[in-house]
């Protein structure tokens, strides 16, 4: 349908596109700026001139980073907890969202007002960590992977995604003599692909990002993931975390603290910007299937 | 009833012998052996980690001994909540997350909604896509990377104070300024949940019936009436739920992003229940009082929930439950 556009209609426009474009600017340009800062000359970072684009190549802030070997723990203890954490949780909500969703099984009602439970209560920070002191699970690799493995919001976006596979296939599975397992592993699941897809990225995304639990649980540095190791570059007093030749190469105005901390944060950030582009439509889709009411 | 469904229902059921009642459960529990056996190991999870704390929570009312444990510690009643209500540190905390949530509720929920309406009136497909995916990758990057850019940003040499400068005003470092901090906190915040924040207002948008649209058009209606008579009562209902839980939450700040932004000179408008918790009780040991003040948030923040549910079921059609 075409119709005619007036002049208050056209300004609109103009106006409205010039806010996306300005909305744009603003999203994207902290994150140039900080490549730039990684990148540039610590006169001009000093002088405040530095803004979209690097000014007087140097990359002596990433040397300094990837000398420190907490870089490359760090790095390998997130890729493992988002690794396992992520297979814990899908296989764990999967196992408990299906049998919610048969409907003669005797403790559904029970089991989904358990989970129900822990969406509006919880004891809080005290009482969690005084529990995984007991457990003896304090500066552990399990403290940062089982306690969010599952969560009553993820089963019963798995159950309603599960509702939604006709019942009759598993009826005729269980005439051929499947049992709940193997229909769960062999139809349920190869149905629900895109669901897995989705809800592995936000839990690696999730891992990812993750810096609290490890602030509270863990004391080991071997330990921790990669945002603690951003995390003791940027606030601490230097600016820089410990590190005499960087303290050397500022003293010489080689090259500036904020070459250092922007260059952690790139290298953070980096795996996640450079996937999201291809796996964007994943996460919306994501939202979508949890928007919607069980 | 329960046999009617399941003889309707299951093949299992059907060979039962119909014997006792005790009999027919444990046959039915055997049947469904393996679905139990699934339900396990979240089961286990969730009791631990979930149910164990709730129950851990009794310290808030014991004087809490390691050596005897949570049941067996003295009980000392509402002590630790009467000192949290008589100091007025503590208060402060009260104050401030008030504050901090009210602003956020104020200027962040309306903030995706205005973008979703605008983004709405955006007919080249491409352009909008690509908006779309620009402002959602915020959401995706941490809170300590967050709050480094912001500390980049606000420095002395940053780009606020480049543009202070321009309007000839002194450089500040915005960030150890405490009547700066609940700006920045409520506008990096902003900037992170704008775009992520109208997923569920387009999808409401794109489900609103496109012939509405044409006839308004025919009937002479202007974009504004358009936008007014079609759009926003389109994503009304989304609108109210989600104000639902943001009022629920409002309480709930962001506390690990404040721990990252703020330092004791910024304690003042800064400190929330949540970084007072964790300082009080995980770096100053005292877990009883802590966790009675935590105990407290909580059962608050559960209060505003049942609360604007039950406005707005009154008031509107739509509610959570």
């Amino acid at each position: 349908m075409r119709y005619k556009h007036s002049l208050g209609s056209r300004l609109f426009d103009v106006f409205n596109y010039g806010l996306m474009l300005l909305l744009i600017v603003i999203t994207v340009y902290p994150l140039l700026h900080v490549i730039s800062i990684s990148l540039s000359h610590a006169d001009f970072i000093a002088l405040g001139e530095v803004s979209f684009f690097p000014k007087g190549f140097n990359m002596k802030g990433y040397q300094i980073i990837f000398e420190k070997p907490l870089l490359y723990t760090s790095y390998t203890n997130t890729i493992m907890y988002a690794t396992v954490g992520t297979l814990l949780t899908l296989l764990l909500t999967s196992l408990m969202a299906y049998p919610l969703t048969v409907s003669k099984f005797r403790i559904k009602k029970p089991i989904t007002i358990f989970l129900a439970v822990t969406m509006f209560f919880s004891g809080g920070m005290i009482p969690t960590y005084l529990l995984m002191k007991e457990l003896h699970l304090l500066n552990t690799f399990w403290v940062m992977v089982l306690p969010g493995c599952i969560s009553a919001y993820n089963v019963i976006i798995f159950r309603t995604f599960f509702q939604n596979i006709p019942s009759e296939l598993r009826e005729s599975a269980y005439m051929d003599g499947a049992n709940d397992l193997t229909v769960l592993f062999r139809i349920y699941l190869p149905l629900s692909k895109a669901l897995l897809a989705t809800f592995a990225l936000f839990t690696i995304v999730g891992h990812w990002n993750e810096w609290f639990s490890a602030l509270i649980y863990l004391q080991d540095e071997k330990r921790y993931p990669l945002q603690m190791f951003l995390r003791s570059i940027i606030f601490t007093q230097q600016g820089y975390g410990s590190s005499e030749k960087a303290t050397e190469l500022i003293q010489n105005r080689q090259i500036n603290p904020k070459n250092i901390q922007m260059a952690a944060i790139v290298i953070t950030m980096a795996p996640i910007l450079c996937i999201y582009p291809f796996v964007q439509k994943h996460f919306v889709k994501g939202v979508m299937v949890g928007s919607i009411k069980g | 009833m329960r046999n009617q469904t399941a003889a309707a229902t299951g093949k299992l059921q059907v060979k039962q012998p119909g014997s006792q009642r005790h009999n027919k459960f444990i046959q039915s529990f055997w049947s469904q052996k393996f679905l139990y056996l699934m339900v396990l190991p979240g089961f286990l999870i969730v009791l631990v980690f979930a149910y164990f704390p709730m129950y851990g929570v009794l310290i808030a009312f014991k004087d809490y001994n390691v050596a005897k444990g949570i049941w067996g510690s003295e009980w000392v009643g509402f002590k630790y909540f009467h000192e949290f209500i008589n100091n007025p540190m503590a208060m402060r905390t009260v104050k401030n997350t008030l504050i901090l949530g009210i602003y956020s509720l104020v200027f962040g929920f309306p903030a995706p909604i205005v973008l979703a309406l605008l983004l709405n009136e955006i007919r080249v497909l491409a352009f909008k896509k690509f908006v779309q995916t620009v402002s959602y990758f915020p959401h995706f990057i941490s809170t300590v990377i967050i709050v480094g850019m912001l500390k980049e940003f606000t420095s002395l040499d940053g780009m606020f104070n480049t543009i202070a400068g321009w309007f000839g005003k002194e450089p500040v470092n915005f960030i150890t300024e405490p009547q700066y901090f609940r700006t920045l906190f409520v506008g990096s915040g902003i900037w992170q949940g704008i775009g992520w924040g109208t997923i569920l207002y387009l999808a409401a948008l794109s489900n609103a019936d496109p012939t509405l649209y044409d006839v308004a058009s025919i009937d002479g209606a202007n974009r504004w009436q358009k936008m007014k008579h079609i759009s926003l009562p389109a994503i009304m209902p989304t609108t109210i739920i989600l104000f639902i839980l943001s009022v629920g939450g409002i309480l709930g700040t962001d506390f690990m992003k404040v721990m990252l932004m703020y330092n004791p000179g910024t304690y003042e408008t800064a400190d929330v229940i949540g970084t007072y918790v964790y300082r009080i009780g995980l770096e100053g040991g005292r877990f009883e009082y802590s966790a009675a003040v935590g105990l407290m948030l909580s059962v608050v923040s559960f209060l505003f929930v049942l609360a604007t549910n039950r406005l707005s079921r009154k008031f509107s059609e739509t509610s959570l439950w």
